[in-house]
């Protein structure tokens, strides 16, 4: 888990939702890469974060974009944050002996309907294996995840306008990474809305 | 590192210390003190340069009782080897001594972990410096001046200190003349930078930094 390095965080806002990562690919303490994302959407209403061992990255993200799209085959409809979430925690459940060095992240908003006319923002996290865990503020995961928590707890407050959210994850991750030798190198935030993606890159210590 | 040129040597280090991953002093002072025109730059364990430091530091100020004047850097550098090579199976220890004396003007002497030493033109030390073993053969000339010297010192540490995930921070140096020692201080956000590729997925960077967002 800590052979590349890379950390994630997700938090949620008002009727919105962020999740960013760092850029860094290492190997130890050699950096390698600067534009290595973790981050990956599904659908322009639900990303996810995979941060841990990069083949691993590689392979999951595969893995979970043939399930989806055999899915949406067959259910003839996007599939929703927490469903997603529980697909994933399936596949690596299958890899319970011999898991996927990953913790992944989702971060996600669900589309209206009858049976729900006002969903709230969704994100979640699991381990190695597969538990879920679905918290109401952030959810954080890889080498600087102990960071991550001490900047978010201290930082995010419920309710945040997508512009407030932008900046307190940014600070939250970019602070965080600073204090860990494994992260960093660029970071990447997308906030997510009803409307739209909005995608930026950070200007972020490289070292 | 350390370098010597016309009229003395610069030192120069990074500011990071690690306990394994995690960043425990983002801001440390590397470059110490050991006598009026001596210093050294320090790697491998904190503790075991930290206690050498302060030993031979305490024996240049016996020698300046004793004869009257500074320790010469070779001296020094002798005092450095003799503890690193008879305690070679307890210490982590990677010196690098640089200085001015009336004698020999500006000189470098390199003491990597078996306790051997060696004098110099340039050294470079620590997990970084690996890196920067190319930058460095190509690019030091002899006869720079002072100007030319820090501009070579910050340009290794800066690359040094972008791949190395134990290296970082800021950069400390220190120029130590025959008048005087001067210590220059870069911080993280001034560092030169180098080849970072292009903009991932055609997307724009912000100029998002910490320091704008102050919490008063």
């Amino acid at each position: 888990m800590e052979y590349n390095g890379g950390s994630v965080v997700a938090m949620i806002g008002k009727d919105c939702v962020a999740i960013a990562s760092d850029l860094r690919l290492g190997q130890q303490s050699v950096g390698v890469a600067m534009n290595f994302e973790k981050v990956f959407p599904v659908n322009d209403k639900l990303y996810y974060g995979l941060p841990g061992l990069a083949t691993d990255v590689y392979t999951l993200r595969e893995q979970l974009r043939f399930r989806v799209n055999m899915y949406r085959m067959k259910e003839e409809r996007e599939i929703t944050p927490k469903t997603f979430t529980h697909l994933l925690s399936s596949t690596l459940y299958e890899k319970r002996f011999g898991p996927y060095f990953l913790e992944p992240v989702v971060a996600g908003l669900t589309t209206p309907t009858e049976l729900e006319p006002k969903p709230k923002p969704f994100i979640s996290t699991m381990d190695t294996i597969g538990c879920i865990t679905t918290p109401k503020d952030f959810a954080v995961a890889g080498t600087a995840q102990d960071k991550l928590y001490g900047m978010a707890e201290g930082l995010w407050e419920p309710d945040l306008e997508p512009e407030d959210l932008f900046e307190t994850i940014s600070q939250t991750l970019l602070n965080a990474v600073d204090r860990d030798a494994l992260s960093g190198w660029g970071a990447i935030v997308h906030v997510i809305t009803h409307d739209k993606v909005i995608t930026r890159q950070l200007r972020s210590r490289m070292d | 590192m350390a370098v010597q040129f016309d009229g003395g040597v610069v030192i120069g280090a990074d500011t990071r210390t690690t306990t394994g991953a995690y960043i425990a002093n983002r801001v440390t002072d590397k470059l110490t003190h050991i006598h009026d025109r001596i210093y050294c730059c320090r790697s491998g364990s904190a503790a075991d340069t930290q206690a050498v430091a302060d030993i031979v530091h305490q024996h240049a100020q016996v020698y300046t009782a004793i004869y009257g004047h500074a320790p010469p850097v070779a001296t020094v550098a002798a005092l450095f080897e003799k503890m690193c090579y008879e305690n070679k199976d307890q210490l982590s220890a990677g010196i690098i001594v640089g200085g001015w004396d009336p004698e020999v003007g500006g000189s470098v002497y390199n003491i990597p972990l078996g306790g051997g030493i060696f004098r110099q033109p340039w050294a470079i030390g620590g997990s970084g410096s690996t890196y920067v073993y190319g930058y460095c053969d190509a690019t030091y000339q002899e006869g720079w001046n002072e100007e030319q010297t820090l501009q070579f010192v910050k340009n290794t540490l800066a690359l040094a200190m972008s791949r190395d995930g134990s290296s970082g921070g800021c950069i400390r140096m220190c120029v130590i003349t025959k008048d005087k020692v001067e210590r220059h201080f870069i911080p993280g956000n001034e560092l030169p930078r180098f080849w970072e590729g292009k903009e991932v997925t055609g997307v724009e960077a912000v100029g998002l930094n910490a320091a704008d967002m102050v919490i008063a």
